[in-house]
C-alpha cells in the first residue's frame, strides 16, 4: 500500500500553509514533527479529504482523496477531537461505525473490543460529558480504529494522556504500523522517538527533513532542534546572497 | 440501507436528546392549551359591572346554539330571529343587559351575527329597519362577497370562479353548533407563529453544532459522512418537526373538541362568518389546516437546517427565522401589489393563518383557478427539495480550516 502526496499546497490569502509537499509513504509509522503553525494539521486535513488543496494531488493505492474508496480505508483522529456530550461511549462508537460503513453486528463487537483496548470498558455506558480529558482522547483513538484503517492519520493523539497511557498508546501505534500506514503528528519528540520508522520534520509549510531514525544516531530532540537551526541558517545565507 | 437507518435514528437522538427540545415542546403545548381555554376564563364586564363569567356565557350560548342545530337558515328562522330582536326596548343602548335580550334575542344570537355580517350593518337599530327574509339574506351575502372580491383585487376570472363555487352551495344553509371547530380553526392563527418558531428553536443547531463541537471533521472524513449523513439529518429534522406539529395539532383538537364539543363537523363553511365560498364543511376546513401544518413543518425544517449549515451558527439561524416570523406577523403587504402580497402570505412563517390558507386570491395555472391550499403544498415540496439540494452542496464542500 502507498500514500502518494504529490506537490500538495494550501494557500490562503495572506500565507502559504503547506508549500509543495511531496511524499511517498508505505506501511509503517511516520512521525511528523513541527512547531505550532508549521502546517501539520493543514496537511493532515488535506490527507483526510476535509480540506481541498490549492494545488497537487493526494491518492492512496490509486484512489483519489475525494473518492469514497479512499475514505473507506481511512481512520482519523483530529487535533481538536469533537464529541456529542449526551451520547454514551458505546453509542458514539456505534454511530461512527455506521458512518464508516461497518455493519451493525460487527460494529457492536468492534466497539466493545476497542473500548477494552483503550481501557474504557467500564465507562461504555456512561455519557461522554462525564469523561475526563484523557478518557475522551482514548475514545477518540478508539473511533479512529473502528474500520481497521489501512491509513491512520493521528493529529497530536497523545494530548491529554498521562505517561502510562502514552506508553500504551505508543505500543499500540507500533503494532498498527506493521500493517498500516500511520502518520502521527506531534511536537512532543518522545511520542515518536522509539516507534517511528520515518521522521518528517515540517516548518513553514515545507518538509525540511525526511528520513529514517534510529537510536544509534543519538537523541532525536537534539537532532530536531539542529535541523531547525540549519534551516534558519540556510535561509539567512540565501537572503545575504 | 441499515447503516442509513442507524445514522438517521442517531440524528433524531441528537435533536431530541437536548433538554431544550423537551422544554420548548412542553411550553408550546401548554401555550396551545392556554390559547384554547383562555376564552373560558375571567368575566365579562359592562360599564364596570360584572355581566357574567365567560364560562357561564359559553354554557348558555352552547345551549341556545345547540337548540338551533339542524335548522335551515330560511324565512322561518330569519323571521323568528328578527322578531326576537324586535322585542328589545331600546336598540340604540347597550341592549345585552336587558331582560328582553337575554330571554328572547340571545337564543338567536348566532343567526343574528350572520345577518349583521352579510347585511354589513353592525347596528341593530339599522337592521331592524331592513326587510330581512330568505331571498334578501342570500342576496345580501352575495353582495357582501362581491365587495370582498373587489377589495381583494380579484380578477374577473377569479370572481367568476368564486361565483360558480357559491352557486354550488346548497341553500338554505343548515346551521349547526360548531364552536369546537371554530375554536380549532382560530387556534391555527396561533400555530402560524408557534410551529415555525418551534422548528427554528429545535433545528437551528442540527448542522451548526457539528461545526461548533468540531465533530464535522469526523463526519466529513467518513465514507458515509457526506451524502448519507446529510440526507439522514434532513430526514431526521423533518421527522421531528412533523411529529411535533402533529402532537400540537392533536392537542389543540383534543382540547377544542373536548371542551367545546365535536358537533357540527359537516356544517357548510358558508354558514360561518368567514366569507369563503368553496364547497366544504367546517370540519373539512380544519382537516385542511392540519394538513397544511404538515407541509409548513416540512419546508420550515428544511429552511432552518439550510440556515444552520450556511451560517454555521445556531443563534444566527434562529435569529433569522425569528426575525422573519415577527416581520410577517407584523407587516402585511398591500393587496394592490397582488403577486408580492400573495407570496408574502404564502411564506411558511405566516401561512397557517386561516385567511392565508383559505385566501380568496387564486393561483391561475393551465387555464384553471387553484386555491392556496391546493397549490402551496406543491410549491413547498418543490422549494424544500431545491433548498435541500443547495444545502447538500454547501455541506459536502465545507472546508475545515481556520481552527
Amino acid at each position: 500500500m502507498e500514500l502518494l502526496i504529490d506537490r500538495v499546497s494550501k494557500q490562503y490569502k495572506n500565507r502559504i500553509a503547506v508549500d509543495r509537499v511531496s511524499l511517498r509513504l508505505t506501511e509503517g509509522v511516520h512521525g511528523l514533527l513541527g512547531e505550532n503553525g508549521a502546517g501539520k494539521t493543514t496537511l493532515m486535513r488535506m490527507l483526510c479529504g476535509i480540506l481541498t488543496p490549492t494545488g497537487g494531488t493526494i491518492s492512496f493505492d490509486g484512489a483519489d482523496v475525494g473518492e469514497e474508496a479512499y475514505r473507506a480505508r481511512l481512520g482519523y483522529l483530529p487535533q481538536d477531537f469533537g464529541y456529542y456530550p449526551e451520547f454514551r461511549a458505546d453509542d458514539f462508537l456505534r454511530y461512527l461505525s455506521a458512518l464508516k460503513g461497518i455493519p451493525k453486528k460487527q460494529a457492536k463487537e468492534k466497539a466493545a473490543e476497542l473500548l477494552e483496548l483503550v481501557s474504557l470498558s467500564d465507562a461504555a455506558h456512561k455519557k461522554i460529558k462525564t469523561f475526563s480529558g484523557g478518557m475522551k482522547q482514548r475514545l477518540g483513538i478508539a473511533q479512529a480504529l473502528l474500520n481497521d484503517p489501512d491509513l491512520l492519520i493521528l493529529d497530536e493523539p497523545t494530548a491529554g494522556l498521562d505517561p502510562g497511557e502514552r506508553v500504551r498508546f505508543r505500543d499500540l501505534i507500533e503494532q498498527l504500523g506493521k500493517h498500516s500506514i500511520v502518520l502521527l503528528s506531534t511536537h512532543i519528540v518522545s511520542d515518536i522517538e522509539h516507534i517511528a520508522d520515518q521522521v518528517l520534520m515540517m516548518k513553514d509549510g515545507q518538509i525540511i527533513y525526511q528520513g529514517k531514525w534510529d537510536e544509534k544516531r543519538g537523541d532525536l530532540e537534539t537532532f530536531y532542534l539542529e535541523q531547525f537551526k540549519k534551516q534558519q541558517s540556510g535561509m539567512k545565507r540565501e537572503a545575504q546572497q | 440501507m441499515k447503516q442509513f437507518k442507524i445514522i438517521y435514528l442517531y440524528e433524531i437522538k441528537k435533536i431530541t436528546g437536548k433538554r431544550l427540545f423537551w422544554i420548548t415542546l412542553a411550553l408550546f403545548l401548554l401555550l396551545t392549551v392556554v390559547t384554547i381555554i383562555m376564552q373560558l376564563l375571567g368575566k365579562s364586564y359592562v360599564d364596570g359591572e360584572v355581566l357574567d363569567t365567560h364560562y357561564h356565557m359559553f354554557l348558555v350560548d352552547r345551549e341556545y346554539e345547540t337548540a338551533l342545530s339542524g335548522r335551515a337558515i330560511d324565512q322561518n328562522l330569519l323571521t323568528e330571529t328578527m322578531d326576537a330582536y324586535r322585542t328589545i326596548p331600546n336598540p340604540k343602548d347597550r341592549y345585552i343587559l336587558t331582560e328582553e335580550y337575554q330571554k328572547n334575542a340571545r337564543p338567536y344570537s348566532a343567526i343574528y351575527q350572520l345577518i349583521a355580517r352579510w347585511y354589513d350593518t353592525p347596528s341593530l337599530e339599522d337592521l331592524l329597519h331592513l326587510d330581512v327574509g330568505e331571498n334578501s339574506f342570500y342576496k345580501a351575502r352575495l353582495a357582501f362577497l362581491k365587495e370582498e372580491w373587489q377589495d381583494s383585487f380579484l380578477t374577473v376570472e377569479e370572481q367568476n370562479f368564486w361565483l360558480e363555487k357559491e352557486t354550488q352551495a346548497l341553500t338554505p344553509y343548515i346551521y349547526y353548533y360548531h364552536k369546537g371547530y371554530a375554536t380549532l380553526c382560530k387556534t391555527f392563527n396561533t400555530f402560524a407563529v408557534l410551529i415555525p418558531l418551534f422548528i427554528a428553536v429545535c433545528l437551528s443547531g442540527v448542522f451548526a453544532e457539528e461545526h461548533v463541537k468540531r465533530t464535522d471533521q469526523l463526519l466529513l472524513s467518513a465514507v458515509n459522512g457526506k451524502n448519507t449523513v446529510y440526507l439522514a439529518k434532513i430526514l431526521a429534522g423533518i421527522t421531528v418537526s412533523v411529529c411535533s406539529c402533529v402532537l400540537m395539532v392533536l392537542t389543540a383538537t383534543l382540547f377544542s373538541l373536548g371542551i367545546f364539543g365535536a358537533e357540527g363537523f359537516g356544517m357548510q363553511v358558508q354558514a360561518t362568518l368567514y366569507p369563503f365560498s368553496y364547497p366544504m364543511s367546517i370540519g373539512e376546513s380544519c382537516l385542511i389546516l392540519g394538513v397544511m401544518a404538515l407541509f409548513v413543518s416540512i419546508l420550515m425544517s428544511v429552511l432552518v437546517m439550510f440556515l444552520s449549515e450556511t451560517l454555521r451558527n445556531s443563534a444566527a439561524a434562529l435569529s433569522v427565522c425569528t426575525g422573519c416570523i415577527i416581520l410577517t406577523s407584523m407587516v402585511s403587504m398591500p393587496p394592490q401589489y397582488r403577486v408580492l402580497s400573495q407570496i408574502w402570505d404564502s411564506l411558511p412563517f405566516t401561512f397557517l393563518e386561516r385567511t392565508h390558507v383559505f385566501d380568496l386570491r387564486t393561483i391561475p395555472l393551465f387555464g384553471h383557478c387553484f386555491v392556496s391550499w391546493q397549490i402551496v403544498p406543491v410549491l413547498y415540496l418543490i422549494c424544500s427539495a431545491g433548498i435541500a439540494l443547495l444545502g447538500r452542496r454547501i455541506y459536502r464542500n465545507y472546508q475545515v480550516s481556520g481552527r
